[in-house]
């Protein structure tokens, strides 16, 4: 057993009649004999069990089990962190009322009902038919006391990270690298940088080649800036002097940051709002030159105002929920009629375009013209960190490992002081302060992985958990607005929440894959697309479909550059000049070339191009869910033929003495959730279980509210009308 | 009766078109050049800044033009050569490195037009319409010599063949396949397949001769209880003489899937004894249940209003177990205008901010969810119900065969291979007659023609949802789709020409062209989904909601600059299923080697020093 068990034993979830608690989690009421709400249609399917609320989640205790998921160690299938409650509901349908319960409120009425929406936009109801109605009200006031901590020592992250952490840092290491998967990193032998030294920026100036960059120290023990990390990065003609006296013109002393070179050695820099007009300029000039002079070129910096060009926090949680009345509160044949249109007034997707589109413009200022560039936003602590690590994301190979990314957001997000606190509102104080930005980010990169799934060592699974760990206070790297509270407690270790096994979910195996081709001989082999002797195509299909409408050939971007074809002759004036900037003209060049997923990535940005990112929107919504289909068949075919790659390296491995006994090894240390079964040749079937909700369940997770008791005839308007009774009877577990 | 059988040898096949090309004019390549491949798009390129074209045999160069400009809705005017052959219209930019083409079929235009006066100048402008969702422009000096024609008078004698009296390119192309696609269906066998109970079913030959129903197959598959004389009567009640006849049968509930026209039961109520005895006994033969489901494609106001034109629908006192279901598809003209507004949004450009609205406007995914839907309900009560099912719209050719084909991919496997969805298409599209020529207009310049629809196109979009919502289950992948559809248009093979199976052998299309499916059966690797698990009897429940479906941006918007055709996941599988054969092939040579060495090692322990050099298996 690896320490991490020891410490966390894994949660079972069968038969136990008391709630698995974490250390220092302590049951603060609970109430018995409730049902748990299954099935918008009908009660027959109801759990029972017991209602529990403790410091750290809302527990359902029952002896039955749902379909098979993803288990979460801390949490249990019916389990909800407080901290993802967002509005607790209470209902009496006899005497028709409802309440919105806060902390310490009162309830006049004794509730039949509780309806938990959650941020991760679960909706979960438990009726209390069977319930005493004074415990049921206990319980329900419980949960909304609890889930309105009056101050962040009460958030329960705080007692448990203190609890974990304290006086053992020593050890947190050991652990993390002993939980790393299987052995082989995939990231080199290394694990996610987490920016809280000078050594580790000293590591990512070299690994960028960034050689006119020095660490700057001035920050140590916060006494520069409460909100900037310990440690960061300036160009090396300012002396610390300088950035001290520069410090008090900067919104709330945040000097500017380096987030990153590009290998041309252009610098990407965030920079927040210099307070004072008067010094404004002076200040901005020499910050400016000092940049310009770090340049081997001696570029000029180019700066780009986000405040300007980006929706801003308010308009992004505006957006997020709207979607989220879209994707599960409406009911779903209503919404289903509009889709489209609401979709489009929710204005999430155009959002997610807009920040890619502008971190194109970044890239391509960096890639094509080769000049710095400043990202200024006002407190530089919102949109400049999803902008910073898609640019990188696009440009950086390295960002798109698992634990490239997790450094990334590490340097982007938790060192640049993102109010992680605030921006999730753990507290439910200010609801103007709430905001979406690390889940639209990861929107934006799940586009960019959607574009180009074989870039990443990670899935979209990994990305969904990832934006659900906002909700789990476990995991304290989402917890502070700055790294002085977080000061040792942020580790990336998933271990805490998920068992090895369901940890290879995250594990891409068209990524794993390619470092099993590549690694191989030590050579780096491609695999050219083999074709057999006869092909017809060749000239029955002509041109490329690409360049039979007006793009260019493949062999042409060097000419282009300088090509004067474009000008327009004299008598054509009636045809509209097309006005192509230089950025559209980078961008149709890359992608009038083969791409290179180790090299650029560039998303394709037509609106057509990017979709809703459904595993982590609809996952919850029963009509939505493609029962033995999805993306999910095709990532357990590739998951089973990675899997017998992997299996025969071994095998060649001990043919050639390495040794060992590798096939009773290689099934603990598959990389791969879905193994490769003893005989290669005949792949198996996909799981029954498998949905395109996996490894998440709609089942019991959504029962909108109104539905239940209303008349047949409603339901029988939504979408399963067109399956019989017979297979709504099979599909139910 | 089929054109020259198959050759088995590739070089057979090299030689007997060599020769040809020997004979024909100067402007041609060598074929051998033409199919040399690989690196096909830059030998092409290569040729044709050589000012060759890359021509098929028996494609002849008509007319050509220099100094025409194309005028790109991406990127402006370019200028170029237009050549003009009897297949094809090929665009080369001359002024310009790098290389820039255009190469369609002329098959794929629906309207050649001269688009306002000439310039003083003496420019022309020319739009060219297309089915496959572009419009071309080009802007060209009229000859001096009024007696010469313009490239484009002659684009449009060979553009429209069928208007000026000549035949279809389809009947000149005599590329020889290793594998003929004509022979890819045979009715018979495909019953036999399903497994067709002779106790309760029987095939008809009363339209052997085409006599019964002209647009129908000439095999017809009818319950055994029911004689010829009563077909007969049947098909007088029946439009267009189209009786219900069974499409496909359950192996085990042997529920079946039965389709026909509406029942011309008219204002006053007409009923048919032999109609109504015919559907009690397809009932019948299903002995899990005691009723049956007709679903009757139209929207039900839309099934009412045949009534006037003495149309209409079974009604329940006629037809005493069975019930009626309609599924509110829409009629050909409103699909045809919903396509027309989708082009209008996708192309050339799309509009960024009002994208989804746009999309949600011209209605067209909202038709594919309807057509989905009610193949859902099909296969549903099909499969789950265990019940027999009835499907019509007016005709029985358009609706119908999208409905039934559908549900047949998602009840039965076998049309999820390619060789079955070739015999899918075979069937229920081509014998049943859907009326390819019409919808399509092959040759025809009447692009105004009210008959024309996109019905087919939204077929296949419908299978391209599927293969989104199940990647593993299909065993053709995106590009096969995408074939089919090119080919639709071409006119290079005759698997889309005609009406109906009686037409196509009266022009004796199977012996005079190609078989789409020779081309594609003779290079399957290009067309198989590397995903593809076959699990046999599994039914496919495709979740219909719009949020699952997705305009199918690789067909409808490939022809903007900014699309980039990929299939990434697929590339990527095939690099690993190499890996893994190059590993097995490995550690089976090993396997092989430790096997002898332990053989001889176990001879002579004694063994020769040069062995411990090898630790493997030594330190046992």
């Amino acid at each position: 057993p690896t320490p991490g068990q020891t410490a966390l034993p894994t949660y079972h979830g069968d038969l136990s009649p008391h709630p698995y608690l974490s250390p220092r989690e302590i049951v603060v009421n609970e109430a018995n004999f409730v049902r748990k709400c299954i099935s918008a249609e009908s009660c027959q399917d109801d759990l029972w069990g017991k209602l529990v609320c403790t410091n750290f989640k809302v527990s359902f205790i029952t002896h039955n089990s749902l379909p098979r998921q993803c288990t979460h160690r801390l949490l249990g299938e019916h389990d909800i962190p407080l901290a993802c409650v967002e509005q607790v509901v209470t209902v009496n349908d006899v005497k028709g009322k409802q309440k919105i319960l806060g902390s310490n409120q009162k309830l006049k009425f004794n509730p039949t009902e509780l309806i938990l929406y959650c941020k991760d936009f679960r909706i979960i109801r438990f009726r209390f038919d069977e319930a005493g109605p004074e415990s049921a009200k206990k319980v329900c006031l419980a949960i909304a006391h609890y889930s309105h901590p009056a101050d962040p020592q009460l958030l329960f992250g705080f007692e448990y990270v203190g609890k974990r952490y304290h006086g053992s840092t020593a050890c947190t290491r050991v652990v993390c690298s002993g939980e790393r998967m299987n052995g082989i990193d995939p990231g080199g032998g290394m694990q996610t940088t987490l920016f809280d030294c000078s050594s580790d920026w000293d590591r990512e100036i070299k690994r960028t080649g960034a050689s006119e960059w020095r660490v700057c120290t001035i920050n140590q023990g916060y006494f520069i800036s409460p909100s900037l990390p310990e440690f960061f990065v300036v160009p090396v003609s300012l002396a610390d002097q300088d950035l001290k006296q520069y410090a008090c013109f900067f919104y709330s002393q945040r000097i500017p940051l380096w987030c990153w070179n590009h290998s041309s050695g252009s610098a990407l820099v965030r920079m927040s709002n210099i307070s004072d007009p008067q010094q404004q300029r002076k200040v901005e000039q020499r910050i400016s030159s000092a940049i310009t002079k770090s340049h081997p070129l001696r570029s000029d910096v180019f700066k780009s105002d986000l405040d300007k060009n980006l929706p801003n926090i308010q308009d992004i949680q505006a957006a997020l929920l709207k979607l989220r009345q879209i994707c599960v509160i409406d009911p779903f044949e209503e919404s289903e009629e509009k889709w489209l249109s609401s979709l489009e007034s929710s204005r999430w997707m155009e959002y997610v375009r807009t920040f890619l589109r502008h971190a194109v413009e970044v890239v391509y200022m960096l890639e094509s013209r080769n000049v710095p560039v400043i990202l200024l936003e006002k407190e530089d602590r919102d949109l400049s960190c999803v902008i910073s690590c898609l640019v990188q994301l696009m440009c950086d190979p390295h960002c798109r490992s698992l634990h490239g990314f997790q450094g990334l957001i590490q340097k982007e997000w938790v060192m640049a002081g993102h109010r992680f606190l605030d921006r999730c509102n753990h507290l439910k104080k200010n609801d103007k302060e709430e905001s979406p930005v690390f889940l639209l980010f990861l929107d934006c990169v799940w586009q960019l992985w959607n574009q180009y799934p074989a870039a990443f060592e990670f899935t979209e699974v990994y990305l969904t958990v990832l934006g659900d760990s906002m909700w789990v206070p476990i995991f304290s790297t989402f917890l502070f607005n700055c790294p002085r509270q977080r000061a040792e407690n942020s580790r990336w270790d998933w271990s805490q929440q998920f068992s090895l096994k369901d940890q290879t979910l995250f594990n891409n195996p068209l990524y794993v894959g390619k470092i099993a081709t590549c690694v191989q001989n030590g050579t780096v082999k491609t695999f050219t697309h083999r074709r057999s002797k006869k092909n017809y195509s060749s000239t029955l299909r002509g041109l490329p479909s690409a360049l039979r409408n007006g793009s260019l050939g493949p062999n042409d971007t060097l000419a282009r550059r300088n090509s004067l074809v474009l000008r327009l002759r004299s008598d054509l004036s009636q045809v509209r000049e097309q006005q192509e900037t230089p950025s559209e003209r980078f961008i149709r060049d890359f992608f009038s070339r083969p791409v290179d997923l180790q090299g650029l990535l560039l998303p394709q940005l037509l609106p057509s191009h990017l979709s809703v990112w459904k595993l982590y929107f609809l996952r919850w919504v029963p009509e939505a869910q493609i029962p033995q289909g999805g993306p999910i068949t095709a990532f357990h075919k590739l998951s089973v033929l990675t899997d017998e790659i992997d299996m025969l390296q071994n095998q060649l491995r001990q043919y050639k003495g390495a040794g060992g006994t590798p096939n009773n090894l290689h099934a603990e240390h598959s990389k791969m959730y879905f193994k490769a079964t003893s005989t290669p040749h005949q792949p198996p079937a996909p799981p029954e279980y498998l949905s395109s909700s996996f490894p998440f369940s709609p089942v019991g997770n959504l029962c909108r509210p109104g539905i239940l008791g209303s008349p047949l005839s409603k339901f029988l308007n939504g979408a399963k009308i067109w399956l019989s009774t017979e297979t709504l009877a099979n599909e139910t577990i | 009766m089929e054109k020259s059988g198959s050759v088995d040898s590739v070089e057979s096949l090299c030689s007997s078109t060599t020769t040809r090309s020997d004979r024909s004019s100067g402007t041609r390549v060598s074929d051998t050049e033409l199919r040399s491949k690989g690196r096909a798009i830059e030998k092409v390129y290569k040729d044709t800044s050589k000012g060759e074209l890359p021509l098929l045999p028996e494609e002849l160069v008509q007319d050509s033009a220099k100094d025409v400009t194309y005028i790109c809705p991406f990127i402006g005017p370019v200028r170029g050569s237009l050549t003009v052959t009897n297949y094809r219209l090929f665009f080369r930019c001359t002024d310009r490195e790098p290389v820039f083409g255009l190469d369609l079929p002329l098959g794929v235009l629906s309207r050649v037009e001269k688009i306002g006066a000439a310039t003083s100048r003496g420019d022309v402008s020319y739009g060219l319409a297309c089915k496959d969702m572009r419009n071309l422009r080009f802007v060209h000096k009229e000859p001096e010599d009024s007696l010469k024609k313009s490239v484009f008078e002659v684009l449009m004698k060979f553009a429209f063949p069928v208007s000026n009296n000549m035949s279809l390119f389809a009947f000149e192309y005599k590329q020889v396949f290793p594998e003929n696609g004509w022979r890819v269906y045979d009715p018979l066998a495909e019953y036999k397949r399903q497994g067709l109970p002779k106790e309760s079913w029987r095939i008809s030959k009363v339209n052997d001769r085409y006599e019964l129903c002209d647009s129908y197959p000439a095999a017809l598959v009818v319950p055994v209880t029911i004689t010829d004389e009563e077909l007969r009567r049947v098909s007088s009640f029946r439009a267009k003489g189209r009786i219900p006849v069974l499409s496909w049968i359950h192996p085990e509930s042997q529920a079946a899937v039965v389709r026909a026209s509406q029942p011309m039961v008219g204002q006053n109520g007409r009923r048919c004894k032999e109609d109504e005895k015919l559907l009690q006994a397809i009932m019948d033969a299903n002995a899990q249940s005691h009723k049956m489901f007709i679903f009757d494609a139209r929207p039900s106001v839309n099934a009412a209003a045949n009534k006037m034109k003495g149309g209409g629908y079974e009604s329940e006192d006629a037809y005493q177990n069975a019930e009626l279901v309609f599924l509110d598809i829409h009629n050909i003209h409103v699909m045809r205008e919903s396509l027309r507004k989708l082009k209008e949004v996708v192309y050339p450009n799309i509009e960024d901010s009002h994208w989804l609205s746009n999309l949600e406007s011209t209605h067209w995914l909202e038709h594919i969810k309807l057509i989905l839907a009610g193949s859902l309900r099909i296969a549903d009560k099909v499969e789950s119900g265990k019940t027999s099912v009835v499907v019509h719209c007016s005709d029985g050719w358009d609706r119908t065969p999208q409905l039934t084909s559908l549900a047949l991919i998602m009840l039965d496997s076998h049309y999820r291979t390619i060789r079955g969805f070739q015999i899918l298409l075979e069937k229920e599209w081509l014998s049943f007659g859907h009326r390819f020529q019409q919808r399509v207009g092959h040759g025809d310049k009447n692009h105004t023609d009210a008959d024309r629809s996109p019905i087919f196109l939204q077929f296949i979009d419908c299978v391209w949802q599927m293969t989104r919502q199940f990647p593993a289950a299909f065993e053709f992948n995106e590009y096969f789709l995408l074939t089919i559809l090119d080919h639709l248009y071409s006119c290079l093979f005759g698997t889309f020409l005609c009406n109906s199976e009686q037409q196509r052998l009266k022009e004796e299309v199977p012996k005079h062209t190609v078989s789409l499916w020779s081309f594609v059966n003779s290079q399957l690797e290009e067309f198989v989904n590397p995903l593809y698990v076959h699990y046999a009897s599994h039914v496919l429940f495709p979740t219909v909601g719009i949020r699952h479906l997705q305009l199918w941006v690789t067909y409808y918007i490939r022809w903007n600059p900014r699309m980039r055709p990929q299939e990434p996941v697929h590339q990527r599988y095939k690099e690993l299923l190499a890996k893994r054969a190059e590993l097995q092939k490995r550690v089976e040579e090993l396997q092989r080697e430790a096997a002898n060495r332990t053989a001889s090692s176990t001879s002579e322990r004694a063994g020769s020093p040069t062995r411990s050099i090898t630790p493997v298996q030594t330190f046992v």
